[in-house]
């Protein structure tokens, strides 16, 4: 039986390159998309009417700082304004004329600072820094004001600045981007390619007809026939899978606060949870193309489902409760508890059950299916 | 000898006409193919509708540690409580028991005042700290609470400091023209209300319409290698001659149906479903022309490749997530590496997302947007071009084994 399969999986290399090469290729694109995962130097603007020493100044103490790039300095709003529409930068610092003059002569000249939200990382990062130098340019003009004052600049510091905001990022202080998504994303691959191939193998018996040929290596078992046919696919998922989870935590150091052991099992029931999925959708659609269509569409929506970029809670109730529907979403928390929280194992168990369930949920089509194996009794195409 | 030429161009045409006319057939005669490129073209954009239906995260619980216990912490916690993004769930007496809510997940970020808070906000050399904890699960969660936070802290500042000069003998107008040297004012930019669906979706909606035109051209390739079709030839023609009307025959039905759907989708459904849409129509319409050009002669070109109806499905469709991210939408194209920059310039995604985004969502005019307009025109030809040879080649390839 073992045979059988193994012969099978070699004479279709499509089946090692589908499931091996895409991880890999996803693997490495998402290691090394992000450069570092924090947003830096992104693009900003400067539209400087005032053009004195001390626009010039704030010009030059925000280029200096890491997280924006200054690449427009013009005096012109609306060729700011276009080269935002063009995708050139993420935010505009109007700096107004006689901005100078009006400060000196307390005339609260105001600064205006306008950011893009159809993209969103750059803009928050170009909104962040805007506010800061606003405030950094009001601090210091106060500090000016106090030193002709005659005050040190020690006593006026705490005046300027009474107060601080100490923000920690639990588990993820650098604020990463790419551990937040990849954590996520690349199981989800994982558990999409499960879930595709397994369609895939039992689909393609049903769909060459030779189903009988299976079962009878099988002696007749469904069970065996099925555990026979998953053994060596599930062997590669198990393969990827801790060479997935090695590289995230082990090579890239990701955090895990928690138990590696817990994790890894909660990605093992992950991954037997996709599996049985994959058994369910064929079962129910004994045709090849429908069910993959079908899984294909329905593995998609597990990574918006998850909530690791859109939180559930925002989401209305009935895509709330359509998450639940998705493997991903408890691998999800289960990765949340054990990586970045540290919890103790019986906030993860809620969701290993609900995985678990889905691995008992693939048993509803065993007649099912059996019946497929046996009489071949569905649309070929 | 003019109306023999006539003539001749006249049955290239019918040729094209009649290879138009079977890909249609075969479009709509396939069940697989009718579902991705109708039916999930249709209820994609739905069903992500749906899913990002609120664009604001509000009401993100939070924990409060306030170990000060004074007016002032109090006063703060009050302005905290106004704000919609967060909303202060529970008070605990210790930062252990507020973690315990955050392991649990049932808050998502923790407020703490240091008993001396109010000690070091009176001391007028003293600079009193306020700690925040976030829960990283999603980044969504620590951009509400530090965001908001944030905007608490600074409105409180100006009196403290008020307060600050005050007491310094400094009178009180002269105080506020002071900390208030410099007001701003922000403005977010063409979506003011705009949330994470805002942003999103638009991008969405390219993505849907590259991958499913990519599924079902890939898909209708396998189907015609399985069923051992001809795709390179007309029938009673020679070969190299036909591959030309064969690409744009087919071609001009993939563009039929997709233009019209790329129109639903790109044109009417962000006005039907308040996604922002702040750019004009016509010009909508005038970059899906390339863009969707660009899209089926790619698919085309891969489609070479497809042995058969399943095979790379896998690769398809983990396709969407990378082509997603390399277009450098949800994370921004400066920190994308330069090689996968040039990858991403292959893909006509990349241009159409971005073209899309800049008219529809920043209302740019397809002048401003003229250097995805272009990209997409070019990439048109290119792989139009791309087609025709590797179907030629494949032809070839298989004439010769045949023999």
């Amino acid at each position: 039986m073992l045979l059988r399969e193994l012969k099978q999986m070699f004479a279709r290399p499509l089946y090692l390159f589908a499931s091996v090469g895409v991880m890999v290729l996803s693997t490495f694109f998402f290691m090394t998309l992000m450069k570092g995962g924090a947003a830096e130097q992104m693009p900003v603007a400067v539209v400087d009417m005032d053009q004195t020493t001390i626009s010039r100044r704030l010009i030059h103490e925000m280029q200096a700082t890491p997280s924006v790039d200054i690449i427009l300095t013009t005096n012109s709003y609306p060729e700011a304004r276009e080269a935002m529409q063009q995708g050139l930068l993420y935010g505009i610092l109007v700096i107004p004329e006689g901005f100078y003059d009006d400060l000196v002569s307390f005339k609260r000249p105001q600064m205006d600072f306008y950011v893009t939200n159809a993209y969103t990382v750059g803009g928050n990062t170009a909104y962040k820094q805007f506010l800061t130098m606003v405030n950094l340019t009001s601090g210091a003009f106060q500090r000016e004001v106090l030193r002709k004052k005659g005050m040190t600049d020690d006593v006026i510091m705490h005046r300027i600045q009474p107060l601080a905001i100490d923000a920690h990022m639990i588990a993820n202080p650098w604020s990463n981007y790419s551990v937040y998504l990849v954590s996520t994303i690349l199981p989800g691959i994982l558990g999409l390619i499960c879930l595709m191939l397994t369609i895939f193998a039992i689909g393609f018996e049903l769909k060459t007809k030779t189903s009988h040929d299976w079962l009878r290596a099988a002696g007749g078992n469904y069970t065996v026939a099925m555990i026979g046919k998953l053994i060596p696919y599930t062997l590669i998922y198990l393969i990827l899978g801790i060479g997935c989870q090695l590289i995230l935590y082990r090579f890239a150091g990701f955090p895990v606060y928690g138990s590696y052991g817990r994790l890894f099992m909660g990605l093992l029931l992950f991954i037997f949870a996709m599996e049985s999925l994959g058994i369910l959708m064929i079962g129910l659609l004994p045709t090849l193309r429908d069910a993959l269509s079908i899984g294909a569409l329905y593995s998609m929506l597990g990574f918006s489902l998850s909530g690791f970029t859109y939180p559930q809670m925002s989401m209305l109730a009935p895509v709330k409760a359509l998450s639940y529907l998705e493997p991903l979403r408890h691998y999800y928390l289960i990765y949340v508890n054990e990586a970045l929280m540290g919890a103790p194992v019986q906030n993860s168990l809620p969701s290993a059950f609900a995985l678990v369930a889905f691995m008992i949920a693939s048993l509803l089509v065993a007649p099912r299916l059996h019946r497929a194996l046996i009489y071949q009794n569905y649309p070929s195409k | 000898m003019i109306s023999r030429h006539l003539y001749h161009y006249w049955l290239q045409f019918k040729e094209s006409g009649w290879i138009f006319a079977n890909e249609l057939k075969r479009i709509f005669r396939d069940p697989g193919v009718v579902v991705i490129f109708i039916v999930a073209t249709l209820a994609y954009p739905l069903i992500y509708k749906a899913l990002y239906w609120n664009e604001q995260i509000t009401n993100v619980p939070v924990a409060v540690v306030d170990m000060s216990q004074t007016q002032e912490s109090r006063a703060f916690l009050h302005r905290w409580n106004a704000a919609p993004d967060i909303k202060l769930c529970y008070s605990c007496a210790s930062m252990a028991e507020a973690e315990q809510l955050l392991r649990d997940q049932k808050v998502h970020g923790i407020i703490y005042f240091p008993r001396d808070f109010s000690k070091q906000l009176a001391d007028p050399l003293g600079q009193a700290h306020i700690s925040l904890y976030c829960d990283m699960s999603s980044f969504l969660y620590m951009k509400a609470i530090y965001l908001s936070c944030n905007k608490v802290m600074l409105e409180s500042m100006q009196n403290i400091q008020i307060d600050r000069y005050e007491k310094m003998g400094i009178d009180k107008e002269f105080a506020w023209a002071l900390v208030q040297d410099a007001p701003y004012s922000e403005t977010a930019l063409f979506t003011p209300t705009g949330g994470y669906g805002s942003f999103l979706i638009p991008a969405v909606l390219v993505l849907i319409l590259h991958q499913t035109l990519f599924f079902g051209i890939c898909m209708l390739g396998g189907t015609a290698r399985e069923e051992n079709k001809e795709l390179y030839r007309i029938p009673g023609r020679r070969r190299g001659i036909s591959v030309l009307r064969i690409v744009l025959g087919r071609a001009g039905a993939y563009f039929v149906l997709y233009y019209a759907l790329a129109a639903i989708l790109l044109g009417f459904f962000p006005r039907l479903f308040d996604i922002p849409h702040i750019g004009a129509i016509e010009d909508i319409l005038r970059l899906n022309v390339p863009y969707i050009l660009a899209t089926i002669f790619f698919s085309m070109c891969i489609s070479v490749f497809i042995r058969n109806r399943e095979s790379g499905l896998v690769l398809l469709i983990s396709s969407s997530l990378i082509f997603l991210f390399m277009a450098g939408i949800s994370w921004p194209k400066e920190m994308i590496p330069e090689a996968w920059r040039y990858v991403a310039a292959l893909i006509p995604y990349t241009w159409g997302s971005h073209g899309f985004i800049h008219i529809n969502s920043m209302g740019a005019s397809l002048w401003t947007t003229r250097t995805e307009y272009i990209a997409l025109w070019i990439q048109t030809g290119a792989y139009f071009v791309l087609a025709c040879v590797l179907l030629y080649l494949s032809g070839w390839l298989s004439e010769r084994k045949k023999a």
